[in-house]
């Protein structure tokens, strides 16, 4: 499937995720006052029941907690920050530091996480907007806890190919690892990669 | 210094944040949270705030709507969005409406400049 895209559009759809992504990275260094390592963004043309084996196979197989926005502009999709459900509550304290007593994290620990996402997701987003010049609406972000299936159950109808971009991230010294993807259908991800060549376009022309 | 500093977010988490974060640099500040920009005005009637951190996308009345009523209202208070949100359209409506832009997470040199503090000890 690696023909819906051309290797030029892939290589600047890639480029420009990389930055957002960077973007979001350093938001959540800054987050969580620690050094975020992140692997090259891969994109890939999958069906949803693709994405979600890919998604078990990378957690384990064992349940994930993630934080999903819907995001609309030219384009629209879905984009998700997602983390083994061990690892959650380290993120948590590690967010909050020593203003909540150890015996209130669990309590916060979904309010937390929807903040983290805000964040990191808005982060992504924010800069992707800018690079393109355009405006992206999200919606408020979404709580999910679950296997991969049902966290991308949101994606596109079933069959349908989707454009996923996996990339993960982890914070070495706190052992907190995670991932980032963007889920889009077809169509949008066309839009998206011509919204893309016409900002090389205009970066190429100076 | 015995300021009035409101933070406004949907977010308990994030209010509690914001809370930490002004409280070492200023303990002896008067606190007030709002978790909507509606409870954020009623709440300035009752206390009018010295300085205001403002987040964007929340359900109601949202963030710049606020901001902009709390600016006319009250000019003297120091009005800064604290948000997630940092496309270029939303750092343009904050200096349209006349308030700083912040962009989460929160910094303690950008605390420390919205405070009017200088860069050492508080």
């Amino acid at each position: 499937m690696n023909d819906i895209l051309g290797e030029l559009e892939r290589d600047a759809v890639t480029e420009i995720l990389n930055v957002a992504i960077g973007r979001a990275g350093a938001s959540l260094s800054s987050l969580i006052d620690d050094e975020v390592s992140l692997s090259i963004p891969r994109v890939e043309f999958l069906t949803p029941s693709l994405v979600a084996a890919r998604l078990d196979q990378a957690t384990g197989r064992r349940d994930s907690v993630a934080v999903r926005q819907h995001f609309k502009s030219a384009f629209a999709g879905d984009i998700l920050l997602i983390f083994p459900e061990e690892h959650c509550l380290g993120l948590v304290r590690s967010m909050l530091r020593d203003t909540v007593p150890l015996e209130s994290l669990t309590e916060l620990e979904q309010e937390a996480l929807l903040e983290i996402g805000n964040i990191i997701l808005n982060a992504c987003l924010g800069s992707l907007a800018n690079q393109l010049d355009l405006t992206i609406e999200s919606s408020l972000p979404a709580y999910i806890r679950g296997s991969g299936p049902r966290i991308l159950e949101a994606g596109a109808a079933s069959g349908e190919l989707i454009m996923f971009l996996e990339v993960s991230f982890a914070m070495a010294s706190k052992g907190i690892t995670g991932f980032l993807a963007f889920v889009m259908d077809i169509a949008s991800a066309r839009q998206f990669a011509e919204a893309v060549a016409a900002y090389v376009k205009r970066a190429l022309a100076g | 210094m015995k300021a009035t500093v409101m933070l406004v977010d949907d977010s308990r988490v994030a209010r509690m944040m914001a809370r930490a974060a002004v409280e070492r640099l200023v303990p002896s500040a008067v606190i007030i949270e709002c978790g909507t920009g509606e409870a954020a005005l009623a709440a300035a009637t009752a206390t009018p705030p010295d300085f205001v951190l403002m987040d964007v996308n929340m359900p109601g009345l949202g963030g710049i709507a606020t901001a902009r009523q709390l600016r006319q209202r009250y000019p003297a208070a120091v009005v800064s969005l604290l948000t997630a949100n940092i496309q270029d359209p939303v750092r343009e409506q904050a200096e349209e409406v006349g308030v700083g832009f912040i962009a989460k997470p929160l910094r303690e040199q950008d605390l420390r400049a919205f405070l009017g503090l200088g860069a050492g000890a508080p």
